[in-house]
């Protein structure tokens, strides 16, 4: 009796869920679905284990009570091993974890996203959130920007976006000159700088690697966006998700309990701590 | 608080009654001074704080948070033993309030609580500071200790701190006696441990003069593993078998001090400078976890400076900066 007790209040203890279903997304990229039926903020994370592998942070990339979605690119150990995961396998998860994006607070705002390559992953959550709640949202602008054409995943979806929003798809090299979805070569970086935008109004989403991250906001610094209209989803080696371990610190701030978005001003350096 | 008084000789007969009823822990010198389980009582050694942190017992090197055979996970039963932790210095009285703080605050660690509530804390006064190095003074340590002995010549001074101090003391009664002397504030002051000056880092993060210790800075990771507060770890599976199904998840200390403490999946570290790792210790001790716990995770033992194999001092670089010098990257 005491024990069963012990691992319900053990923090690191990572329950079972069932995998709903598997979608290959790239060669290297794919999307879990898990029955996990929790209440959670677009941009939270959970912590995705697979016994005798490890551990690894995931970002919940759908918004639903019944189910959460992962998508995971084979990168290291814990996610190579996930990616063998077939339909109606059990997966450990512990979460959700983190503050997510505030779409509470920023009603009535238009909203643009900026995600480069795996980074679009949290912001389709973001997307998904907006599609369930449409009236309280102005305009939706994509930014989407992909290595190769082979390299866009949730393909299924972003057909339809194209369709509800607007959207600039980049990718930065074409093999052989093919293109789909509309797709322009060259950085997501260079087509934010040729669109014409105002910061009236606006709210700036933007995941992605730091490199680009850094870009944009000196290209919609220049734009007049202030940088209280900027969040970003930072990414960080994290072990314990809870605000213990300290791996995921930036100046002070834990990345998995004050993040892992963040508004650009309260983490400004962000790039090298 | 009640003051009591036991006379010196009669510490040996108190500390094998101690011995008796727990396990006690007290440090001992042998190539080094560190906490150890006591056999015998004349192996206790008091003259120099240990080298080695207290922290180990209570959040260990190496703990197993659970064991998995497939995806069935098994915790195991947290047992610990009763101690009795005797000779623990103002400092290190501290740096387990502080880690209590991480580990038993908004988050409660079983593992490191069961160790936690099974202990007895007796402190060990320093009449001067133990090492050159010694700074407790500079910062604000406060009164955290179930019983406190203060040498005073002759006799103990005796300070009950807390309820479990008060049930030793009804355990032990024949060992102590009734005291009026009283202990003062200034007499709890170490004499000697007052080197580092109060300054605002806060505006420091981009001073030149970081570089002086990071130019010498091995990334050896000394400093973390025998610093009190530094409770930084990862948490990795181990596995018994080839096909990886049988194995347990283990928790073991790391240091930011290395360029693996940030690095993520895909070969990216973030702070990837030695300046940048430096700095985030110093920051974390002095400056982050005061924001957001009130006070700050640095104890003043010293340790970290006297276990460097290069004698980094960041004390005296502190205190060698000029507030007025710094230029602000991130004000601008």
């Amino acid at each position: 009796m005491q024990k069963a007790r012990l691992i319900h209040e053990n923090p690191y203890v990572p329950k079972p869920y069932r995998v709903l279903d598997f979608h290959r997304e790239t060669s290297d990229i794919f999307t879990l679905t898990a029955d996990m039926k929790t209440m959670l903020a677009p941009g939270q994370f959970v912590q995705v284990s697979v016994p005798g592998f490890g551990e690894c942070p995931i970002s919940i990339c759908s918004d639903s009570r019944n189910f959460i979605k992962l998508n995971i690119k084979e990168v290291g150990n814990v996610t190579k091993a996930l990616s063998r995961l077939k339909k109606g396998d059990t997966i450990l998860i512990r979460g959700p974890y983190g503050k997510g994006y505030p779409m509470e607070a920023l009603k009535g705002n238009s909203i643009i996203m900026i995600g480069g390559g795996c980074g679009v992953a949290p912001l389709k959550g973001v997307i998904d959130y907006v599609e369930n709640h449409r009236q309280d949202y102005k305009e939706v602008h994509l930014f989407l920007g992909y290595r190769t054409p082979s390299d866009i995943i949730f393909k299924r979806d972003v057909e339809e976006w194209k369709n509800k929003y607007k959207m600039s798809l980049t990718v930065d090299k074409s093999a052989h000159g093919e293109m789909c979805y509309d797709a322009k070569e060259g950085f997501i970086t260079n087509a934010l700088k040729s669109t014409n935008l105002t910061n009236e109004n606006k709210i700036v989403f933007m995941c992605g690697p730091p490199v680009m991250m850094n870009y944009a906001v000196q290209i919609l610094k220049q734009k007049g966006f202030h940088e209280d209209q900027i969040f970003i989803s930072a990414e960080r080696l994290m072990y314990c998700a809870m605000g213990i371990c300290c791996h995921c610190m930036i100046r002070g701030k834990f990345t998995c309990i004050d993040g892992p978005v963040f508004r650009y001003d309260e983490i400004k350096d962000f790039k090298n701590d | 608080m009640e003051i009591l008084r036991q006379e010196k000789k009669r510490l040996f007969k108190f500390l094998n009654k101690l011995k008796s009823s727990y396990e006690l822990v007290a440090p001992v010198k042998k190539d080094i001074v560190r906490f150890e389980k006591i056999e015998n009582i004349p192996d206790i050694y008091l003259d120099k704080n240990s080298y080695f942190p207290i922290k180990e017992y209570f959040f260990k090197k190496n703990d197993v948070l659970f064991n998995f055979s497939g995806t069935k996970i098994i915790v195991p039963q947290l047992k610990s033993v009763s101690r009795v932790f005797f000779g623990l210095r103002k400092c290190d009285l501290n740096a387990i309030r502080h880690q209590d703080m991480v580990f038993m605050g908004q988050v409660q660690d079983p593992y490191y609580s069961a160790e936690r509530k099974n202990s007895f804390l007796i402190g060990y006064h320093c009449n001067e500071a133990p090492s050159p190095y010694c700074f407790c003074n500079s910062l604000d340590l406060v009164d955290f200790f179930d019983l406190m002995f203060y040498d005073n010549g002759d006799y103990f001074l005796i300070e009950v701190g807390s309820e479990k101090g008060k049930f030793l003391v009804n355990k032990f009664k024949s060992f102590f006696s009734e005291s009026d002397e009283k202990i003062t504030q200034a007499d709890k002051k170490i004499p000697g441990a007052d080197r580092l000056e109060k300054k605002d880092i806060s505006k420091l993060y981009d001073h030149p003069d970081w570089k002086k210790g990071v130019d010498l800075c091995l990334s050896c990771a000394a400093c973390t593993t025998i610093c009190p507060t530094c409770y930084c770890f990862e948490i990795n599976d181990e596995t018994l078998t080839k096909d990886a199904k049988q194995g347990s998840r283990k928790r073991i200390w790391s240091s930011c001090q290395v360029q693996e403490f940030t690095r993520v999946a895909g070969d990216y570290t973030f702070r990837k400078d030695r300046e940048e790792r430096f700095k985030h210790r110093i920051y974390h001790q002095l400056e982050y976890f005061k924001q957001k716990n009130g006070i700050n995770l640095c104890v003043g033992c010293g340790r970290c400076i006297e276990g460097c194999p290069t004698r980094i001092d960041f004390v005296q670089i502190i205190n060698e900066m000029d507030d007025g010098n710094a230029k602000s990257k991130t004000n601008s």
